[in-house]
């Protein structure tokens, strides 16, 4: 099966992302930067276009791997939202097809050297590993082996599953100390993951809306969950407490929280752009609200994964 | 939900208080800053013998998609014979317990659960990193464990190692008690990526 690729060319740059994205953020930004309120319509959009983003990917076995015959490559548009472990079970049939049940162990994935981490969204690791590459993503793939010291091991559903309501809850005691997720019953923590699971927009989104309201009056969330992921740092990501509203009541942007979390990230007046701020494969305004952005672009787990990517020298 | 905050400053303040007693007892606790700033948290290694339970779990079956609740197998180590009584109970209580605790989900009562056979005893070394979160303003416990040879346990061995007096939480909602995190130790504020 050969996917057709999605490439779209925004900036002489190839994202791996519906051209709609793009267009969709920056036309808000510009709405909101001349004062007028984005439409409702617009908005939705941006949730829908968040949610069904998908990077093309070829996996290909990896050569050290005991077969009984030739392993073809296996082509999969992988949900930018979602989580390796949990949409590749058809990835894992094809290749187990040409080898011995002996000679499989756990499966894990690995990009040019990197072991890929299953626990981060599939959109994180593309772009924090291979986004200004052509597409298609080649993800290679691994039965033995499997390198405890970098990766968590993935033995059912229900560990992506508990990973999934542990981001959630944790970004709702940044975002609401917590009330909204404990007022909500168990089938609706449920609704979330089954949503996220069977890749159902509406069956999530009824169900999500709930931790993405705040009282009007706040003008915001309590703080804003984030994380901020360098490509070549041993430090795995920063994430510390950001309030969405300044004392003076002033709307924070990406700006702010990258000036305050990670400067280097913003060149000063006259250098060269060394950096790009990455959110699901695009770079968002730097003058974009972060309450907006907490609101429209986080991922499923309801964090807003950032990615600080060197900018392409070519 | 827990009212108790804990300020960052009252969490140093109370390690620094931990370490004069850790080491008027010799208990072992140090404090690991973070590159240069007031940040960190304390650490132990120790080596304890625990019974862990280290054959292969049986099949994970997959949990069903949305339909019903979950009918899987999965085979949760039993250490005491008398837990099997404990399930029944669990199960006739039925949605009316209470748990009384801040994380508050239970696993579907429909999943079985299967005896194991017994562990063995070993000798393991821990490593103890208690931090401080500032999403939840709390402490929290992360550990290592793993064997004299340098091998990590698995999640599975480790909820087997388990005192039985926490069997039946562990049962209930394994994944509440003790779950995986990767954390980094550069990690200024939970948790964070790199290494098991």
């Amino acid at each position: 099966m050969v996917a057709c690729l999605l490439c779209c060319v925004v900036d002489n740059r190839k994202v791996s992302l519906p051209l709609d994205l793009g267009v969709c953020v920056l036309g808000i930004y510009s709405l909101c930067a001349t004062g007028g309120r984005s439409s409702m319509a617009d908005d939705k959009d941006v949730l829908r276009d968040v949610w069904f983003g998908r990077i093309p990917t070829c996996f290909t076995l990896n050569q050290d791997e005991v077969t009984e015959r030739e392993a073809e490559p296996y082509y999969l548009l992988l949900p930018r939202v979602s989580y390796l472990t949990l949409v590749t079970d058809k990835v894992k049939k094809h290749f187990l097809k040409v080898m011995k049940a002996e000679d499989v162990e756990e499966m894990w994935f690995e990009y040019e050297g990197t072991p890929l981490k299953w626990h981060y969204p599939i959109g994180v690791l593309f772009d924090l590993h291979a986004s200004n590459t052509v597409l298609p993503w080649s993800i290679t793939v691994h039965f033995k082996n499997f390198p405890d010291r970098d990766l968590l091991h993935c033995p059912s559903n229900s560990v992506i599953e508990a990973h999934f309501m542990s981001s959630i809850k944790e970004a709702d005691a940044l975002k609401h100390k917590s009330q909204v997720v404990n007022d909500m019953q168990k089938k609706d923590h449920k609704q979330l993951w089954m949503g996220l699971q069977n890749d159902k927009f509406d069956q999530f989104w009824a169900m999500n809306r709930k931790l993405m309201e705040y009282p009007t009056e706040e003008g915001g969330f309590r703080y804003i969950p984030f994380r901020i992921y360098q490509a070549m740092s041993d430090r795995p990501f920063i994430q510390k407490l950001f309030r969405p509203i300044s004392p003076e009541g002033n709307a924070h942007t990406l700006g702010n929280l990258l000036k305050e979390m990670y400067p280097t990230a913003i060149p000063n007046d006259g250098e060269p752009k060394r950096y790009q701020v990455v959110i699901h494969g695009i770079e968002p305004l730097l003058e974009t609200p972060l309450q907006w952005l907490s609101e429209h672009l986080s991922h499923p787990d309801n964090f807003l994964h950032i990615c600080v990517i060197p900018t392409p020298t070519d | 939900m827990s009212l108790c905050v804990l300020e960052e400053e009252t969490f140093r303040h109370c390690c620094r208080l931990i370490l004069q007693q850790s080491e008027q007892l010799r208990d072992g606790w140090s404090w690991e800053s973070v590159q240069g700033s007031q940040e960190g948290y304390l650490r132990k290694t120790a080596l304890r013998s625990a019974v862990i339970n280290s054959s292969p779990v049986g099949d994970q079956v997959e949990s069903s998609s949305e339909s019903g609740p979950q009918t899987s197998c999965q085979s949760w180590p039993d250490l005491q014979q008398h837990k099997k009584e404990q399930s029944v109970l669990v199960a006739s209580a039925g949605a009316d317990s209470i748990q009384g605790d801040i994380d508050d989900e239970d696993d579907d009562a429909d999943e079985g659960v299967c005896t194991v056979s017994e562990g063995s005893s070993q000798v393991l070394q821990y490593e103890y990193h208690i931090l401080y979160s500032c999403s939840y303003s709390t402490p929290v416990l992360y550990f290592r464990a793993f064997t004299l040879e340098g091998r990590s346990l698995s999640l599975q061995e480790v909820w087997s190692s388990v005192h039985s007096n926490f069997s039946f939480r562990l049962q209930n909602s394994p994944l509440n008690t003790i779950t995986q995190q990767n954390r980094g130790v550069h990690e200024a504020c939970a948790a964070g990526g790199s290494g098991p």
